[in-house]
C-alpha cells in the first residue's frame, strides 16, 4: 500500500471477469449438493462479491436472491440473506452455514418447487485483476478528494476485498488511518460502517462524511 | 483512440486496458470470423480492432471464405444451436471441416492470442499454433440440438477457453468458460450524442409528430418481438393518455413469417393515425438514435430474445425501458430500479401509464439506466474483458492477478 513514503496511500482497484463453472441447480436439493462441493472461488463470488453487482440490497447473496426471486421461497431467502460472510470470516464457514440453513429448511419443507427453465441457478466464479489506479494521497484532505473521485472498483477493493485479504475483518482505509496517521477514533468510525448493509456508493459516502468531519475540525483555527 | 472514451467509460476500465496493453505491447491478437460486413459481430469488430491496435497491440482480423453449401450448412448449425430442429449429416460436417482446412492457405493464424468467433471457423483449432486459442460463442446455446452441440464440443475442447455472452448459455466443458456480455459503442452513429436540431430533422423527415408523448419499440417485425402485443398495450394506454406509438424496424428477411407479421400489424392499425410503422433501410443508425432520444417511453416487449442490445441502446439515451423478462433483458433492466420487466400486455400498459404520469420517475430510472450501461455494457468494458481473459489464460490457476 505505502510504496513511496510511509504515509502515502496508493489507491488500487479490483475488476473481475466472470467465469462459469458449467454447473447449475434446478431446485433446492441440487443447490445444496452443489454448494457443498463447488470451489471456494465460486462461493466467494456468490456471497462476498454480491456487493459488486450494484443490486438493490433486498438480499445479501446470490443464493438468497435466487431462493426469493426464482423459487419464491421467501422464508428461506430471508434466512439465507441473514448469513453474514464478513462475520463468519472464512469461505468454509460460509459453506457450512449455507448448507445448514438449506438442510433445516428441507427438513420442514421437503418438496420445494423447481425453478422455471432458464431460471436455474448458474454457479459462476471470477478471475480478479488488481491494479494501481494512479492516485496517491499523503493526508486526510487528499484522501477526501480521492475517495470522491475514484471508481467504485477501488472502494470494493479497499473496503470489501481487504477484509478477506487482511483476514482481520479490517479494511484498508481504516488500517491506514489508524496505523499510519494515528487517527484511531476516525479509524473506528470507518470500521463501524457495516459492509453488509450498504452499496458501494453508500460506503463511499459514509467514509467521505466521516473523513470530512475530521478535516473540517482540524482546519478550523477559531471556533465561535 | 482510447482517449476518446475518457469522461464516458469508467476510469478504472480505461486504466486496466492501458496496463494490460503495456503487458501485451507488440504482441499479436488475431480475430477470425466468416464475414467482414453485416451482423453484430462484424459491426463491433470494426469498431473494436482499431482501438486495440492504437494501444500498441498488433490486432488483426481474418475472414474465412466458403462456398454456398458451406454457408447453408453453417446456417443450419447456427439454427440448431438455437434450438431449431436440424440434422447435420456426416458429409455436411466433413464439408464444414474441409472448407476450414482449405482456408489455411490464405490465412495467417500465427498470433499470441487467437479469438475465433462463432461456429463457422471453429474447426481451425485443429491447426492451432502455440498461442492462446479462445472460442467466442455469440449464439444463445441454452437449448441446442444435442448432437450438433456435441459435435462442435469436440472442437471447443481443443481451445484453451470459450467465451459465452450469458452465464446460462454455458455448459459443462473441460476448458475455462468465461462470460462476457455484448456491448454498445457510445461513439457510434447509433449512440453518439445528437443535437436537438438533429433529432427534430429526423422526426420531421420520418413524419413522426412530437406534440404528444412517443412510445417506441425498435425491432424486427417478427412474432418474438410481439408487435401486436405492443399495439394492444398502446390501445389500453390511449384511453388515459393521448400518445403516439412508433414501431420502427425492418422486416425479418430470413424469417418466412416476417411479411405476414408486418401485414398483420398494418391491418391491425390501419385506422389509427397515431400509430407509425417505420420500415427503416439498413444503416439507419442515426434515425434509430434520434427516435430513441425523442421517445418518452421505450419498449422491448419481446417474448423470446437473444441479448436484446436495443435495451442498452435506449438506456444509454437516458430512457426508462419496459422490457419482456426474457433472454438477456433481465441482465440489463433491474426491475423497479432502472426500468420495468413485464410479463403481459396488461403489465406493459400499466408501466407505460406509470412512466407517462410520473416524468420524475422516468427521469430517475433513465439516469440510473444510463449509468448501468456505462458501467456494464460499453465497448471499453468488452475490450477490457478480452484482454483480461488473455492475461488470465497466460497466468492459469490464479484467481487473483496483479497487473
Amino acid at each position: 500500500m505505502n510504496t513511496q513514503t510511509v504515509q502515502s496511500f496508493d489507491f488500487r482497484a479490483c475488476i473481475s471477469v466472470l467465469k462459469s463453472t458449467g454447473k447449475k441447480a434446478r431446485n433446492l436439493r441440487e443447490l445444496r449438493d452443489i454448494i457443498s462441493v463447488v470451489s471456494e472461488d465460486c462461493l466467494f463470488h456468490h456471497t462476498y462479491q454480491y456487493f459488486l453487482k450494484g443490486h438493490v440490497l433486498e438480499y445479501t447473496s446470490d443464493f438468497a436472491h435466487w431462493a426469493g426471486e426464482s423459487l419464491e421461497e421467501r422464508a428461506l431467502a430471508e434466512r439465507l440473506a441473514n448469513i453474514d460472510p464478513y462475520d463468519l470470516g472464512s469461505i468454509d464457514a460460509v459453506r457450512r452455514a449455507l448448507v445448514k440453513v438449506i438442510d433445516d429448511y428441507l427438513l420442514h419443507f421437503p418438496e420445494p418447487r423447481e425453478a422455471l427453465a432458464g431460471d436455474e441457478f448458474y454457479f459462476n466464479e471470477t478471475v480478479s485483476l488488481v491494479f494501481p489506479v494512479g492516485v496517491r494521497v499523503k493526508n486526510l484532505a487528499e484522501f477526501l478528494a480521492a475517495i470522491k473521485y475514484v471508481d467504485a472498483a477501488s472502494i470494493y477493493y479497499h473496503f470489501f476485498e481487504a477484509r478477506m485479504r487482511l483476514g482481520s475483518g479490517k479494511d484498508d482505509f481504516s488500517s491506514w488511518m489508524d496505523e499510519t496517521l494515528g487517527k484511531t477514533e476516525l479509524a473506528l468510525k470507518v470500521r463501524s460502517i457495516d459492509p453488509f448493509m450498504h452499496s458501494l456508493e453508500d460506503i463511499r459516502r459514509h467514509v467521505a462524511d466521516a473523513v470530512e468531519k475530521v478535516v473540517r475540525k482540524e482546519m478550523e483555527v477559531f471556533t465561535p | 483512440m482510447i482517449s476518446q472514451y475518457r469522461g464516458i467509460s469508467p476510469k478504472a476500465d480505461l486504466i486496466l486496458i492501458q496496463r494490460l496493453a503495456e503487458k501485451f505491447h507488440d504482441r499479436s491478437f488475431l480475430h477470425v470470423n466468416s464475414t467482414k460486413a453485416g451482423g453484430g459481430v462484424a459491426e463491433i469488430l470494426q469498431r473494436m480492432l482499431p482501438i486495440i491496435e492504437s494501444l500498441g497491440i498488433a490486432a488483426r482480423w481474418e475472414v474465412i471464405q466458403g462456398d454456398e453449401r458451406f454457408f447453408e450448412i453453417t446456417k443450419k448449425i447456427h439454427n440448431a444451436l438455437q434450438g431449431t430442429p436440424e440434422r447435420i449429416t456426416k458429409q455436411m460436417w466433413q464439408h464444414h471441416f474441409e472448407v476450414n482446412k482449405n482456408n489455411l492457405a490464405k490465412l495467417n493464424l500465427d498470433a499470441d492470442a487467437v479469438l475465433i468467433h462463432d461456429p463457422q471457423p471453429a474447426p481451425l483449432v485443429e491447426f492451432r499454433g502455440d498461442g492462446v486459442w479462445i472460442s467466442r460463442c455469440h449464439i444463445d446455446v441454452s437449448n441446442p440440438v444435442e448432437p450438433v452441440y456435441r459435435h462442435l464440443s469436440r472442437y471447443f475442447e481443443k481451445y484453451d477457453a470459450i467465451i459465452f455472452s450469458v452465464a446460462r448459455f454455458a455448459r459443462a466443458l473441460s476448458i475455462d468458460e468465461f462470460i462476457i456480455t455484448p456491448c454498445i459503442d457510445p461513439l457510434s452513429e447509433k449512440n453518439r450524442e445528437l443535437t436537438d436540431e438533429e433529432v427534430s430533422e429526423v422526426m420531421e423527415r420520418l413524419g413522426v409528430p412530437t406534440d404528444r408523448p412517443i412510445i417506441l419499440q425498435v425491432s424486427r417485425f417478427d412474432r418474438f418481438k410481439d408487435p401486436v402485443g405492443v399495439i394492444e398495450a398502446y390501445r389500453m394506454v390511449k384511453k388515459y393518455d393521448d400518445c403516439i406509438l412508433v414501431l420502427a424496424g425492418s422486416p425479418a428477411t430470413d424469417d418466412p413469417e416476417g411479411e405476414a407479421v408486418l401485414d398483420e400489424v398494418r391491418e391491425f392499425t390501419a385506422d389509427d393515425l397515431d400509430v407509425h410503422i417505420l420500415l427503416l433501410p439498413p444503416f439507419s443508425d442515426r434515425d434509430i438514435n434520434a427516435l430513441q432520444r425523442a421517445a418518452h417511453v421505450v419498449l422491448q416487449k419481446s417474448l423470446k430474445e437473444g441479448f436484446g442490445l436495443t435495451v442498452a441502446e435506449a438506456m444509454w439515451k437516458g430512457k426508462a425501458v419496459i422490457g419482456g423478462a426474457v433472454g438477456g433483458i433481465p441482465l440489463q433492466i433491474l426491475h423497479g430500479a432502472n426500468g420495468f420487466l413485464v410479463h403481459s400486455i396488461e403489465g406493459t400498459a400499466f408501466r407505460i401509464r406509470q412512466l407517462l404520469s410520473n416524468p420524475d420517475l422516468a427521469k430517475t430510472m433513465g439516469d440510473k439506466g444510463r449509468e448501468y450501461v456505462r458501467v456494464n455494457f460499453l465497448i471499453t468494458r468488452q475490450i477490457r474483458d478480452y484482454l483480461s481473459v488473455w492475461y488470465a489464460l497466460e497466468h492459469r490457476g490464479q484467481s487473483m492477478l496483479n497487473v
